[in-house]
């Protein structure tokens, strides 16, 4: 019988699985998308070569399907987590296929204003470092914050996948107990919980981009 | 103040190289508004970009201040030269995420706390822009010249020296851009501040500038004060803007080139108000024609007459004892 318990720890371990991998995606994403950014010919330092070893690894990251990734990562996934299987080695898979995704989000989200504002920043004596942390981030913050919402949400349903190849959680939930052995209601439970997820993901996103928008 | 010597810049592109500057020679001198016009890639923007140096020239020399070559600036020294140039744009490029206050304030709290004095200097220049009470407001809520009034403050925190304008009007209405202009001009005057202001509208040039450089395709082809470019333009670029504030005299001489001696008169000074021409009239008995007349911002009149009188050579003399210069060298 699957109980109420049940359900609660899948629920938990598909929660920290996507904030998990929201986390480290948002961090090494954002990093990765200044970095495309200030690279790129209206960049703050053009770099071609760079810009064109960063756009190759995000495009090719981002064409790999996440079923695929998480067997490619095995091996790593062993040696950082100890393991393959449970949510935390689900993070490795989810953060790789999360970061070229958000990456290209900041990108775009930096570009937006960037030029004026670039020159913005010079005009005033500010170094490049101040100009990423002082103009381009504060004054992107909304659509960044957009941005991460799109990508938790695609992360919540990457977990999915994880979960039913040995990760845990509603997918696993559904898949496993709810498919394989004929309980439809069980996968509907899981369905309409991760459903509930990604909507609270969506609103939580909305508050925050309203609260910051200044228009 | 700002010495350009023979620079020149070019933009590398797929599509080829752009020239935007080409050899330009250019004095800007202290306490003067410098007004730099000329048609949309004719290399304004990129000219004034070099001066603050967002934009480095290729070729040639450029001195600010004290600097005598600030393309060899270390990163110190251009943070430096930086925050003595302000710097207002076209769109404006305020900070939205920001109140007014906090966008004053930038160019000084992104280096360091903001003290008690440096924020009662803000409101104050915030006050002196006309915008007192919205210091609290974001600038989302404001319109094109209220926008621009918070970039004018924000480029005069840190008490700069030189003001450069990248067409600060092109995107305000007629209204507005005269206000945004006597601002401009009123700030000036108060304070020891030389501004080098880019513009395509002559108009703009003739409301404020007291010198001016016209651009062509990245040369400098006329350099001088207005009253200089209204009198005595040559180049077809410079002749067609002084036409698009009525000082199209080329055009009326064209049109009435059939009458005799046609001659251009510049009046200077207090000239313009004594009644010269009537009393040659009235001594040699010559038929005088005005076919356009117009007085310039500094108070110069400028005058083209056609001279219908045998001995042109008595009016000529009559009218150089009274200080009018004849300019012939023009058609």
């Amino acid at each position: 019988m699957i109980g109420f318990d049940s359900y609660l720890q899948a629920f938990n371990e598909t929660l920290y699985m996507t904030l998990m991998s929201t986390a480290f995606v948002g961090i090494i994403g954002l990093g990765l998308g200044v970095m495309l950014f200030s690279s790129a010919q209206e960049g703050l330092k053009p770099n071609k070569t760079l810009y064109s070893a960063l756009s190759i690894i995000t495009s090719v990251g981002r064409s790999i399907p996440f079923l695929i990734l998480i067997v490619l990562l095995i091996p790593v996934t062993r040696i950082i987590v100890g393991s393959i299987l449970g949510p935390s080695a689900a993070i490795p898979a989810l953060v790789v296929g999360g970061v070229p995704f958000y990456a290209r989000l900041v990108e775009l989200a930096l570009f937006e204003k960037g030029h004026d504002l670039k020159e913005t920043g010079r005009a005033f004596g500010l170094s490049d470092i101040k100009i990423i942390t002082k103009i381009l981030i504060p004054e992107s913050l909304p659509a960044l914050i957009r941005g991460l919402t799109v990508t938790a949400i695609a992360l919540a349903g990457y977990t999915a996948i994880a979960g039913a190849i040995g990760a845990g959680g509603l997918g696993n939930l559904a898949y496993l107990y709810g498919y394989s052995r004929n309980r439809p209601m069980v996968t509907w439970i899981s369905t309409m919980l991760i459903v509930g997820l990604i909507l609270t993901i969506q609103l939580i996103g909305d508050l925050l981009v309203k609260k910051l928008s200044k228009t | 103040m700002i010495h350009f010597e023979n620079v020149s810049k070019t933009f590398s592109e797929k599509s080829g190289n752009t020239h935007a500057v080409r050899g330009a020679t250019l004095e800007i001198k202290k306490d003067t508004i410098h007004g730099i016009i000329g048609h949309s890639g004719a290399g304004k923007s990129t000219l004034i970009r070099l001066i603050n140096q967002l934009e480095q020239h290729d070729e040639g020399l450029i001195s600010v201040f004290d600097y005598a070559d600030i393309r060899k600036l270390n990163k110190e020294s251009m943070r430096m030269l930086r925050q003595n140039i302000g710097m207002i744009f076209q769109h404006f490029n305020l900070l939205e995420s920001k109140t007014v206050l906090e966008n004053v304030l930038f160019p000084i709290s992104a280096f360091q706390k903001v003290s008690k004095t440096t924020r009662e200097k803000a409101l104050k220049l915030i006050e002196d822009v006309g915008l007192k009470d919205s210091e609290h407001t974001y600038p989302a809520k404001l319109s094109g010249g209220m926008k621009q009034r918070v970039g004018i403050a924000r480029a005069l925190i840190n008490d700069p020296e030189i003001l450069i304008c990248d067409e600060p009007t092109s995107a305000l209405d007629v209204d507005t851009t005269s206000n945004i202009l006597s601002l401009i001009k009123k700030i000036k005057e108060q304070r020891d501040l030389t501004v080098v202001l880019v513009t395509h509208d002559m108009h703009v040039i003739k409301a404020v500038c007291d010198d001016v450089t016209v651009m062509d395709q990245g040369y400098i082809v006329e350099h001088g004060t207005l009253d200089d470019i209204l009198f005595s333009a040559k180049h077809p670029i410079a002749k067609s803007l002084t036409a698009s504030i009525g000082f199209n005299i080329d055009d009326i001489a064209k049109d009435y080139g059939h009458l005799p001696n046609l001659t251009l008169l510049r009046f200077k000074g207090s000239v313009t108000s004594e009644e010269i021409l009537s009393r040659i009239i009235k001594q040699t008995g010559a038929a005088i024609n005005i076919l356009f007349a117009n007085i310039t911002p500094s108070k110069e009149g400028l005058m083209l007459v056609s001279i219908d009188f045998d001995d042109i050579d008595v009016i000529k003399q009559a009218l150089e004892a009274k200080g009018v210069e004849i300019i012939n060298d023009r058609f």
